[in-house]
């Protein structure tokens, strides 16, 4: 191979070596480009559930109260017992679980959102303590304290120290927490002691007048799962919980952020392979073009001493540096876009399910949303994915180009020229 | 008394019912200047691809200082001319990307490192009148001047044998005076046979012997 002749070709026949490489470059970005925008989206669509750790959360719809007066549970969650939560740690690649209880107080003609939350498991609402503006936040195996939200406790005058009123009983306000910190979901006004919120949903008569209840009950949980199984657990999650079960996942969030999404989430392979296939072909007209053009070339190289193998060697040269060139430049194009993808800022819908407020309350119809910056990046497995086929791509195109080549009848191909 | 160079036997040649060549026996000694001459059509073009390896007789034999070509296959063909042979066309055939030294410089590339193939090509190209032009592509060069960086190439390599094809065909009558005494004066200085194909009498005229072709044979 002579590099220099690579380089004469490429640099002095431009035009067509600029379109074979343009094709390449392209259709690299192109690929990498939605890869990186689909990751980006599914990343962010994570973002909800991560804040609070969790990989799945899940409720089994209830009924509707008889009347919304003292404890109710909201209509999107029912009772889930030891057995339920049982079944569901033991399900293969469950790593966590944490039982929480949500419920809603309508006291004094006012709603009050209260979270029962066991700080012992690290998954869940217990991350809130992260989020703790003043005070400290609940512990392990404490009883008869509240944790207030801190824009609820400015609306109420609330500091530490003071006492909140759930459903009649008082509770001392030990901290307040920056909800929104922590995320949107499972948002509530006052976060109590699990036990405690057990208790009172138990002896609650607009409870237990829709759902019996017990003392060991919870109604939402939050699970944490093995990475690579997290949709398998969500399926047999719902499975168990029934026809009634409510699951929320990364992909179940990802699926309300948008139909542009959804489209290349769906068809982003299938597009960017579309566009490695005409990149491919530009690439393949490149080179045939390029080698019927220098048919003669060709020849007169046979008559001067190459051999077969020689052009061989050099055509694939040729190919290989066209497309590593072609390669390089898509994936600078793709850069550029990923870097732009990274300046924007996208908002993923939070269920009503997962953060209930009831309609009938000003603001209560309104959508949660989670604001995202797109964390785009190319990654590794998309990067190796491309230089991968372009380097089957560009041997391939190489070799069928010097078996063309050596094809020529030198007598015959100078005779017509 | 010379020594032979290369020796054809009964060569035959044909394309469907045309005999290009029929039964040429001939034979070329060490630095001897032979031209073959005939009419157009006459198969004396043919006759130089069978001799350079660049196509196959139906039959003959071709032997190389002794040794059997007929039976060497394509590459086996294209290293022997790499290192034995050199190549001059009537339509110069450089490659349009290359410049003069590049061009001359082509013959080696498969075999030897780029900065001596470079160097004996700006020797060659010196030799021929062309050390002033050794950057220029072929685009940029007159017609007699592309035909001595094709036959710089086709001496680049030190070949024992040079095979012209109507070297001077495509050149004005002054040039190709110049190019016909370019190759006497190379010869002289290089021992190197040389089989010139042409109708050319006054090229003809200064070789050591002329066979002539007609029909696919030789008459004289």
């Amino acid at each position: 191979m002579a590099p220099h002749l690579i380089v004469a070709e490429l640099t002095r026949r431009g035009g067509r070596a600029l379109l074979g490489a343009l094709s390449l470059v392209v259709g690299v970005a192109t690929f990498l480009s939605l890869q990186s925008y689909s990751a980006a989206y599914r990343e962010a669509a994570r973002a909800p559930l991560d804040q609070i750790g969790a990989d799945v959360v899940a409720q089994r719809e209830g009924d509707r109260p008889e009347s919304f007066d003292g404890i109710v549970l909201p209509h999107s969650t029912s009772p889930l017992t030891v057995e339920d939560v049982h079944s569901i740690q033991s399900i293969p690649g469950v790593q966590a679980v944490a039982g929480a209880t949500l419920f809603w107080s309508f006291q004094e003609e006012a709603l009050l959102v209260a979270l029962g939350v066991d700080p012992a498991v690290p998954v869940g609402p217990a991350r809130l303590g992260a989020g703790v503006t003043e005070g400290r936040f609940l512990q392990t195996g404490e009883t008869g304290a509240a944790v207030v939200d801190a824009s609820y406790a400015a609306e109420r005058n609330l500091t530490e120290g003071d006492s909140v009123q759930v459903a009649g009983e008082r509770f001392p306000v030990i901290g307040l927490v920056d909800t929104a910190r922590a995320g949107a979901v499972a948002n509530a006004n006052v976060y109590l002691p699990l036990s405690d919120a057990q208790r009172m949903v138990a002896a609650s008569d607009g409870v237990s007048s829709v759902h019996p209840t017990t003392r060991e009950d919870v109604n939402i949980l939050f699970i944490r799962a093995d990475p690579l199984r997290g949709e398998q657990v969500a399926d047999e999650v719902s499975r168990q919980l029934g026809e009634t079960a409510l699951v929320t996942t990364p992909q179940s969030l990802s699926g309300l952020v948008g139909a542009t999404f959804a489209a290349v989430d769906r068809f982003g392979i299938a597009i960017g392979a579309v566009a490695l296939l005409i990149a491919v072909l530009g690439l393949l007209r490149a080179v045939q073009a390029n080698l019927l053009e220098r048919r003669r070339d060709m020849a007169v190289l046979r008559a001067v001493g190459w051999t077969r193998a020689s052009l061989r060697r050099q055509l694939i040269g040729e190919t290989v540096s066209l497309s590593a060139v072609g390669l390089v430049g898509g994936i600078a194009v793709a850069a550029g876009i990923t870097a732009l993808l990274s300046l924007i800022t996208v908002s993923i819908p939070i269920p009503w399910e997962v953060s209930p407020t009831p309609h009938f309350v000003p603001g209560g119809a309104e959508g949660l949303s989670v604001q995202v910056t797109l964390d785009a990046a190319l990654t590794p497995t998309a990067l190796l994915v491309v230089v991968v086929i372009t380097a089957v791509v560009a041997l391939g195109c190489g070799y069928l180009a010097a078996r063309r080549a050596a094809t020529i009848k030198p007598a015959e191909a100078l005779h017509a020229q | 008394m010379p020594s032979e160079l290369l020796e054809a036997v009964e060569l035959h040649k044909s394309f469907g019912e045309v005999h290009a060549v029929d039964g040429i026996t001939l034979t070329i000694d060490e630095g001897e200047f032979v031209a073959i001459i005939g009419r157009s059509g006459s198969g004396k073009s043919t006759l130089l691809n069978l001799i350079a390896g660049l196509d196959r007789p139906d039959s003959g034999a071709l032997r190389f200082r002794g040794g059997a070509l007929h039976d060497k296959d394509e590459d086996a063909l294209a290293i022997w001319r790499g290192e034995h042979i050199g190549m001059v066309f009537q339509a110069f055939h450089l490659l349009p990307t290359l410049d003069a030294t590049d061009n001359a410089a082509v013959p080696l590339l498969p075999r030897q490192k780029l900065h001596e193939c470079r160097r004996r090509a700006r020797h060659r190209l010196e030799q021929v009148g062309l050390g002033e032009r050794l950057r220029h592509r072929p685009a940029q060069l007159s017609g007699g001047e592309q035909q001595r960086v094709a036959i710089a190439r086709a001496l680049v390599g030190n070949p024992a044998l040079v095979l012209a094809d109507e070297p001077t065909g495509n050149l004005d009558a002054a040039t190709g005076s110049e190019i016909l005494r370019l190759f006497g004066q190379l010869r002289e200085q290089t021992n190197t046979a040389m089989v010139i194909v042409t109708h050319d009498d006054d090229v003809a005229a200064a070789a050591d012997r002329r066979v002539h072709v007609l029909d696919g044979r030789l008459v004289s």
